[in-house]
């Protein structure tokens, strides 16, 4: 089992990534087969079946880092930054696929439209050990307020 | 309530052109929930949101009124003032659930059968010759002045005097039947979840962007060019496993292929753009559904059904829905420069699963405040906000085909790039504003 301390620092590196952020060098953490999801309720098992805000597999999150810095996509015109707050890391234990499963509580704020946002919620990541660090198989974000009426957001979270 | 003097809506709606105090006053934006809100037709939900008896919903019906959708023992759906008859209080606060036996309310106890009928008050005796009497209906949980639905979609309305539901949709209930005979058992229920979403602006900018074709080359231009660079390096048999490439790249359609949709517009500000094609059209059809629908309408039924395809119908002002799609987007105003939409999709009954998915799938990629094409939407909405608050011109135009409008007996057909969608809400807006449609009571 890798130390908890190795999984914060990766953790954190994701982050940073997210807070500049830099789409580009966050993409490389993930897996080609990885999958991100924002559920749009609580305790959603279904992603086909229902609706989230986001779920991305690989291709998508390739279209989204392209559009992100896309010149006439006006919602991004914005200057957008970010300050992601991370606790309470836990290893839940073995995924299915000889990766683990970490969970981690993390608060947000992101600075878009000359206003900060907060966003909270509890992390799911799947991780897969990799050269000495991992890569993310998949991420679900649990936001404490799923179902309530949202913002535009433009980056991941 | 404050009474909103009579304005000279002359003055601020010209055949070609809008007064911008129509996004900014705040006093309009009231008078706008007393009489375009509270008068037309709001949708409430759908039936099968409701199921059993003591099944709930609760909406407000336009930015302030909270109402509630029921199923009654006798298994109709009620829409009620959500009003307790006794202090006032909201009787029923979560948004869905279940009751059983009555309704209650959490500050007395005051408890209600599911048809609004107050059927208890607790320690009752004291009320004995002080001149109350229980059965006067200001006591009760009220229904509203009318409540109708069609093939399973609750409207209601604080008005006695509008005309029924189905006159008041006109020619534009064509678009309900192709929805629901999109199902092969001829029926939709709601599935999926529902995606909720607020944009900082004034509530008429999404039911004006709903036919204007003059944008999505625009403001969609960043997530179209994305999506097709990327798909198009993907091997030829993964990308043509990509739903997604049959949904976004349409939004970067030409302004020939918009013209040729086409907009029709009714009377109460109803209208819809496509018809004869839309950019729902080219949508690949799975042969399990096709088979479904074969074997419950024939060819050639299937065919016409398939051939009607719409892309955004209006039902002013509160709902709007994609036929082809089985998505609707149900609005609410909160404030002059905030309103909330929700997205609901439906399930075909007897369709395979594939078709919900894709329904989700099209609400998740197009809807979502977290996707690449809703954001955009709602930031020219935001800047159009903040925009029109120079007064350097006081003035929105609209003139895109003006004069050129077809006009037949039952509605107006123009050209897919026209402001035709403008006149139909506006002549409409100011008809509800001018209480030109009736002369009910003033909900204000």
């Amino acid at each position: 089992m890798p130390e908890l301390a190795a999984i914060e620092s990766f953790l954190y590196r994701e982050a940073s990534y997210l807070d500049r952020p830099d789409l580009d060098s966050w993409i490389e953490l993930y897996t080609e087969d990885a999958y991100y999801w924002i559920p749009a309720t609580e305790n959603q098992v279904d992603p086909i079946n229902h609706v989230s805000h986001i779920y991305d597999d690989r291709v998508m999150m390739e279209i989204r880092r392209r559009n992100f810095v896309h010149p006439r996509a006006a919602s991004k015109d914005s200057q957008t930054r970010c300050s992601h707050l991370i606790g309470n890391v836990q290893i839940k234990g073995p995924s299915s696929e000889g990766g683990l499963i970490v969970e981690s509580t993390q608060h947000v704020v992101v600075w878009y439209q000359n206003e900060q946002r907060v966003y909270a919620f509890t992390a799911q990541h799947e991780l897969r050990p990799e050269n000495g660090s991992f890569k993310i198989k998949s991420k679900r974000v649990n936001l404490i307020n799923p179902d309530a009426a949202q913002r535009s957001l433009i980056i991941y979270l | 309530m404050q009474k909103i003097p009579d304005r000279n809506f002359d003055a601020l709606v010209k055949p070609t052109k809008l007064h911008r105090s129509l996004y900014t006053d705040p006093d309009i934006f009231e008078l706008e929930m007393s009489r375009i809100w509270g008068q037309a037709w709001i949708y409430i939900g759908h039936e099968s949101q409701v199921p059993n008896a003591g099944d709930y919903f609760t909406t407000n019906i336009n930015h302030a009124v909270p109402v509630v959708m029921i199923r009654d023992k006798d298994d109709s759906v009620r829409v009620l003032h959500n009003r307790c008859g006794h202090k006032g209080a909201k009787v029923v606060d979560k948004q869905s659930g279940n009751v059983r036996g009555a309704l209650r309310c959490a500050y007395h106890g005051w408890s209600y059968r599911f048809d609004g009928s107050l059927l208890k008050i607790p320690n009752e005796h004291g009320y004995q010759d002080t001149g109350f009497d229980a059965s006067e209906p200001c006591y009760s949980m009220q229904p509203l002045a009318q409540v109708s639905s069609y093939r399973g979609f609750v409207f209601a309305t604080l008005s006695d005097t509008i005309p029924d539901l189905v006159t008041w949709m006109g020619g534009a209930i064509t678009c309900f039947d192709n929805l629901c005979d999109r199902a092969p058992e001829g029926e939709v229920e709601v599935a999926g979840g529902v995606l909720r979403y607020e944009h900082d602006c004034n509530w008429k900018f999404i039911l004006e962007n709903l036919n204007d074709t003059m944008h999505p080359m625009v403001v969609h231009e960043s997530v179209v060019k994305a999506a097709e660079s990327y798909i198009a390096t993907l091997p030829p048999e993964a990308a043509k496993q990509r739903r997604e490439a049959e949904i976004i790249p349409p939004f970067g359609a030409s302004y020939e292929n918009f013209e040729n949709t086409g907009i029709t517009g009714f009377d109460y500000g109803h209208h819809y753009d496509g018809g004869k094609t839309s950019i729902h059209a080219d949508y690949s059809v799975d042969p399990d559904y096709h088979e479904a629908m074969v074997a419950a309408y024939g060819e050639t039924r299937t065919r016409e059904i398939y051939a009607f395809n719409t892309h955004n119908v209006l039902y002013y002002p509160s709902l709007t829905i994609k036929c082809a799609v089985q998505n609707i987007r149900v609005i609410r105003p909160i404030s002059v420069d905030r309103f909330v939409v929700e997205s609901w999709s439906f399930r075909l009954k007897g369709a395979p699963d594939s078709m919900l998915q894709r329904t989700v799938l099209y609400s998740r990629l197009i809807n979502s405040a977290m996707g690449m094409v809703g954001p955009d939407d709602l930031e020219v909405y935001r800047r159009t906000q903040k925009g029109l608050h120079s007064p350097v011109n006081d003035w929105v135009e609209f003139h895109r085909q003006y004069g050129k409008d077809r006009i037949l007996p039952d509605r107006i057909e123009g050209g897919g790039t026209s402001d035709l969608d403008m006149r139909t809400q506006y002549r409409a807006w100011k008809a509800y504003m001018e209480q030109s449609y009736q002369r009910g009571v003033d909900y204000a």
